[in-house]
């Protein structure tokens, strides 16, 4: 971007100004998350004495508190629901990308219009009807019941963004294997998956931020302390500890400490898989 | 859609095999969304619990019920602000900060920095994020206070989220403070794809970074702003979890918006019907928004 060449002491304040101004933005995003952590290391006394300090005394009993309270069983109820809805929402997706593109079949237009209209309904309008299916077929507060809305409501932007990507693959290198004579089924598993790795692992990573922090279906779907997800315990455990905030809020730090690590370990492939489908 | 074989009308034969790959995916949008959306609506119609045998018809009277509940304006009218400011904070402001990353202002370390630090909010639960500026934002005891004591600001000290007048907007603050990060990457994304030479001869010919900004940034990121633009207002229509977990549309029913006055009715007070007449309000001004965008993509 040009600066003003002619105001040399213009362009220097900007900059300054520009400076201060991201500086102050960073802090205040990152800083709460610092204050989550040290804080975490506190006594509710000396939270309240010094809120800004370093502990005086690092409590590190207050995770093993956290971590037994059931953080543990939380983030592992997490993992599954996570693990489980990805791969089945990346296998679906995929196969209806690939034949939206590479099949030739009737209505294609209009189930493409479908399956991509999904994308516009919030959970909030399917969530009574739903909750009375869970309760009616047993799925009610099982993994199941939080599995099978993810999948449903992941598909479109899933289906989207891999559909765009395979657009991008030469249809040559499917008619060439025709020619060799392998089925559909064989060009998918061995054409096209492979040159997909990239867009899956992007739809794989945003499919898995989105359940992670689910939360409409985690709060109505499921009550038992054995299948809720972490968004739901930390709620549950931040009723129960109201009044002990160190263990809270080594708690809270405990619940995204995956996250966060993950997210540190690789920001770029990160930022990058999660802004993919920004531009077509 | 892709044109390759388009051209010929598919036979039944090849239309089944297609169906076939499409139909997993296809079948669980209905069962899970579209068909429940749908059952939705017929509930609206009636007027039962949860545990009730018989439902009464009552035709259109909740959605009459609806209209004169004082809570269903104040519901409504959240939601609205909170579409204003969200698309001032993360299609305004995000689309400046993303245009100044992208400038070269900031050596490419620190630039790299900013974007990191500024996205990290939008990778934690919004349960996490809720609860953490719960905290931060308690009187006295909590970091906003304490910093308005230190900064001589005393007097602005308040129950942010415990009085009515501000608690709709604190929560809103903690919203923008997590997504706007988030979008400004998306713009950074979408900036970079705009061909450099365009600044370059901008450049030559003297304008300024913002003149640069009006007539090369904007118009080669008009797409992502639509978009964007439209993701943020049904963002804005869909809210339920951060006001939950911050307020639950408290105090007084205040920070209400229509998820927290639907789930509510439906799972606190037990008025099935009445809460598949929000949940319908929503379904239909959600289609309004989708019909748009899909008008608005076609004009282009």
């Amino acid at each position: 971007m040009a600066t003003a060449r002619s105001f040399p002491a213009l362009a220097v304040l900007n900059r300054v100004i520009l400076w201060a101004v991201f500086l102050t933005l960073a802090v205040i995003c990152v800083y709460p998350m610092i204050w989550l952590f040290l804080n975490a290391f506190k006594t509710t006394n000396d939270m309240f004495a010094a809120t800004w300090g370093l502990p005086k005394i690092w409590h590190w009993e207050n995770f093993s508190t956290a971590w037994n309270y059931g953080i543990s069983r939380y983030l592992l109820n997490s993992l599954v629901v996570t693990t489980a809805t990805v791969v089945v929402e990346l296998s679906l997706a995929t196969m209806a990308a690939y034949a939206l593109v590479v099949l030739n079949f009737r209505a294609k237009a209009a189930i493409y219009t479908l399956i991509l209209g999904g994308a516009i309904l919030p959970p909030e309008v399917s969530l009574i009807p739903l909750f009375r299916v869970m309760a009616e077929t047993g799925l009610y507060n099982t993994y199941f019941a939080l599995i099978l809305p993810n999948v449903a409501f992941g598909l479109p932007f899933t289906t989207f963004l891999i559909r765009a990507y395979m657009t991008g693959i030469p249809g040559e290198l499917r008619e060439a294997a025709l020619m060799d004579g392998a089925g559909e089924a064989r060009i998918f598993r061995e054409v096209y998956l492979p040159l997909c790795r990239p867009i899956l692992a992007s739809a794989g990573l945003i499919s898995a931020m989105r359940v992670w922090n689910e939360f409409i279906f985690a709060l109505t779907f499921v009550e038992s302390e054995s299948v809720k997800t972490v968004t739901i315990g930390v709620m549950s455990f931040a009723v129960a500890l109201r009044a002990d905030w160190g263990v809270l809020m080594a708690g809270l730090a405990l619940s995204i400490l995956p996250i966060l690590a993950t997210f540190l370990v690789m920001q770029r492939q990160f930022v990058g898989g999660l802004t993919s489908g920004a531009v077509k | 859609m892709t044109d390759r074989s388009d051209h010929s009308r598919a036979t039944w034969r090849q239309s089944l095999q297609g169906w076939l790959w499409v139909a997993p995916a296809l079948l669980f949008l209905v069962i899970f969304v579209y068909g429940p959306a749908l059952t939705n609506i017929r509930f609206s119609l009636f007027s039962f619990s949860a545990m009730s045998l018989d439902w009464d018809f009552v035709g259109l009277n909740n959605y009459l019920r609806l209209w004169s509940d004082p809570k269903f304006t104040t519901a409504l009218t959240n939601n609205a602000v909170y579409a204003v400011i969200s698309v001032t904070c993360q299609v305004g402001i995000a689309l400046v900060l993303a245009a100044v990353l992208e400038a070269r202002i900031f050596p490419d370390f620190s630039a790299n920095l900013f974007r990191t630090a500024l996205f990290l909010p939008s990778i934690l639960p919004v349960v996490v994020v809720g609860l953490v500026w719960q905290l931060l934002l308690t009187p006295t005891t909590g970091l906003i206070d304490q910093i308005l004591w230190e900064t001589g600001l005393a007097s602005w000290s308040r129950a942010w989220l415990g009085e009515p007048d501000t608690a709709i907007f604190a929560v809103i603050f903690v919203s923008q403070w997590q997504w706007t990060g988030y979008i400004m990457a998306l713009f950074m994304v979408a900036i970079r794809a705009v061909p450099r030479d365009l600044y370059e001869a901008m450049e030559i010919d003297g304008a300024s970074g913002v003149q640069q900004f009006w007539h090369i940034t904007v118009p080669g990121v008009r797409e992502t702003i639509l978009i964007v633009t439209i993701i943020t207002i049904l963002g804005s229509l869909k809210v339920f979890d951060i006001v939950w977990v911050m307020t639950a549309g408290g105090p007084n029913h205040s920070s209400e918006v229509l998820g927290t006055m639907m789930y509510r009715a439906a799972f606190r007070d037990d008025m099935i019907g009445y809460s598949s007449t929000i949940a319908t309000v929503i379904f239909f001004i959600a289609l309004t928004i989708g019909l748009v965008q899909i008008k608005l993509q076609k004009d282009r």
